[in-house]
């Protein structure tokens, strides 16, 4: 019965992420002034990309790659809880193992880009594994307040012990807030983060040597990848929700990110990690610092 | 007295009756020059301020039978004046010293020469295959070289045949049933 | 199956890869005016995410090369366009000692767009064009390309050497 409900659970974050890929580029095209392809368009990509034969092969390790990426964001959705509802694995230090978990999608891609003998794979593997450099510190402080405040490691606990509306955690600690929101940013590799893919310079990075059937891999990675993050975002600040209104919120921040996404160039990697370091920096310390002298 | 005849002077100090220099319109100045002044005039040149080889171009005269070079020379320091620096050489018999020396862009200018008209600069480190990779005729920006023949020989094609506007007009192979 | 031929007319992926002076028409199609991303059609950045392959323009032996490489690398099925009447016969380099005449003998050519340059408006109705006849099984040309190798390869011989190209260090 498990195994169904988990299952279940797979199936309807693939879709929705897709959903949500699909809404990003109409609200870009009409900030853009233009009509945009239609709502469904992420699934008739995919579905295309399932359907072409490769030409060539790399070895076994590239064509291991995406599905070390996909199998591990796959990982995470067991200490995932959506809303109010139980994941179906919580235990006492799951949030580490959830923030572990986020790094194996790079490493996997890292270890397939270096089979291939592209110099733009090594490039771009390059500049995601140092882009981690700046947003995991932003993200993992962020967190910190919350968790010691409740005196709890584990997500699951720290959404049942913040309340409802006026007891959340991202309105007793909006400065955390504010500072795990653009964290997020940079992990959904949206612009101006999105330097591991930069389509225009390095010929889009790790997935230059990829088609067909990997790609399309690495489009349900990108997707499930959009729900865990955000999810693990409005999980932490926003307390316990209803499921309707926990993918309402997910929606939401993913559309602030889209809307800076299409109004913003992309930074070379040296801006990116120096900016993580300096004003949200700032605001995460001024986080910790509340705790302790302002609970 | 402008700029124009202030540079006409000083080449016709120099140059004596060896060669002729005229002003063409306004900023334009022509020289005719021959062979073994070019470099000296072309460094002379250098030192008063003309810091821009701008190109070397070549002319056939088929039937006096020679090659003219020309090379334009451009400064901001006398008002955007261009110098014109004419020789004539004899076709497939002379040779030109080059004047990578002098001007290091001259490199590119004279192997695009070399690999269009067939001229040989002495003293240039790469004359190989710039522009036209796998080329195996004359060189094409002769007089006497006839590109109608050599596209016929060469792709086949001057007037359609019925193969190849059936082929056109179906976009499609039929699907054979198995 | 039905499904998979819908979803591969209506998320067309070509190669940003411009070759010749007909290039100057993709960026107002790809913009907000004669917006071509509603179709579906979104550029790549390399030939081993894409579908089709535009040749827009002249294409001298030197190009010529560089594209059946591009070619080559494309997982199939892969459409090619030809693009303005270099592509057909020459164009208005018919008598040019450097630009390829016919370019069907080289690659498998789908559909033709006639013009110098056409405008943008006839490029989205290749592209619709291409989406029917992929919806009915029509857009065949790559099978040609794996079978009648030897042909293709005996042509492009006649113009450079095709073994110089593939020998790495």
């Amino acid at each position: 019965m498990k195994i169904l409900i988990l299952a279940g659970y797979w199936i309807l974050v693939t879709i929705l992420g897709l959903l949500y890929m699909g809404i990003a580029r109409k609200v870009t095209a009409r900030i853009h002034n233009r009509y945009g392809p239609p709502f469904y368009q992420a699934f008739l990509d995919v579905l295309k990309l399932f359907s072409k034969r490769e030409t060539a092969s790399h070895g076994v390790m590239h064509s291991l790659g995406p599905v070390i990426a996909f199998a591990g964001i796959s990982a995470t959705l067991l200490f995932m809880p959506l809303g109010k509802g139980a994941p179906v694995l919580h235990f006492q230090g799951d949030l580490f193992v959830v923030l572990y978990l986020l790094v194996v999608g790079p490493l996997g891609m890292a270890l397939g880009a270096g089979e291939s003998n592209n110099p733009n794979a090594t490039i771009g593997i390059a500049r995601a594994l140092s882009l981690m450099l700046g947003y995991e510190i932003i993200l993992f402080m962020a967190t910190l307040p919350v968790f010691v405040h409740y005196g709890t490691a584990s997500i699951y606990d720290v959404i049942v012990k913040q309340g409802a509306f006026p007891n959340w955690a991202g309105l007793k600690y909006p400065l955390s807030m504010l500072g795990g929101l653009i964290a997020l940013h940079g992990l959904l590799g949206e612009k101006p983060f999105d330097q591991p893919i930069a389509p225009h310079e390095i010929a889009s990075g790790p997935m230059v040597e990829y088609g067909g059937k990997y790609l399309g891999l690495l489009q349900l990675w990108h997707a499930i990848g959009i729900i865990v993050e955000t999810g693990l975002f409005i999980n932490v600040f926003f307390g316990p929700q209803n499921i309707v209104w926990f993918f309402a919120g997910t929606f939401i921040v993913f559309m602030l990110a889209v809307i800076v996404n299409a109004l913003m160039p992309r930074f070379r990697i040296e801006q990116a990690v120096r900016f993580y370091w300096g004003v949200p920096l700032i605001l995460v310390v001024l986080g910790i610092l509340q705790y302790y002298f302002w609970r | 007295m402008s700029m124009e005849e202030k540079i006409v002077e000083e080449l016709k100090s120099i140059l004596g009756d060896l060669g002729e220099v005229w002003i063409q319109r306004e900023k334009r100045v022509y020289a005719k020059v021959p062979k073994n002044l070019v470099l000296p005039i072309l460094a002379y040149l250098k030192d008063k301020g003309f810091h821009q080889l701008t190109t070397i171009t070549c002319v056939d005269w088929i039937k006096r039978g020679k090659f003219e070079l020309i090379y334009n020379l451009f400064s901001l320091y006398h008002e955007n004046i261009h110098v014109f620096i004419k020789t004539e050489l004899e076709r497939d018999k002379e040779t030109m010293p080059t004047a990578i020396d002098i001007y290091p862009m001259a490199f590119d200018y004279e192997r695009e020469i070399h690999e269009m008209f067939g001229i040989v600069f002495e003293g240039h480190p790469r004359l190989d295959s710039f522009i036209l990779e796998d080329w195996d005729g004359p060189p094409p920006m002769r007089k006497d070289f006839d590109t109608a023949k050599y596209v016929e020989e060469k792709y086949g094609v001057k007037d359609y045949t019925e193969e190849i506007w059936k082929r056109m007009e179906q976009p499609y192979r039929e699907e054979k049933d198995e | 199956m039905g499904l998979f031929k819908i979803s591969q007319g209506r998320s067309l992926w070509m190669v940003h890869f411009c070759t010749g002076c007909g290039a100057v028409e993709m960026p107002p199609t790809m913009t907000s005016r004669f917006d071509m991303e509603r179709f579906g059609i979104a550029p790549m950045a390399t030939p081993r995410q894409a579908d089709v392959l535009l040749i827009t323009g002249y294409l001298t032996v030197k190009t010529l090369k560089r594209v059946i490489m591009v070619y080559e690398q494309m997982p199939t099925p892969r459409y090619v366009i030809g693009f303005g009447s270099c592509t057909v016969n020459g164009g208005i380099y018919w008598d040019s000692y450097n630009v390829i005449k016919n370019l069907d003998l080289y690659i498998p050519v789908d559909l033709y767009i006639f013009g110098c340059m056409p405008r943008p408006e006839s490029i989205i109705d290749a592209f619709i064009k291409l989406r029917k006849m992929i919806e009915e099984g029509k857009a065949n040309k790559w099978k040609d390309y794996i079978e009648r190798y030897d042909w293709y390869k005996q042509n492009q011989a006649k113009l450079f050497d095709i073994n110089k190209w593939r020998v790495q260090k």
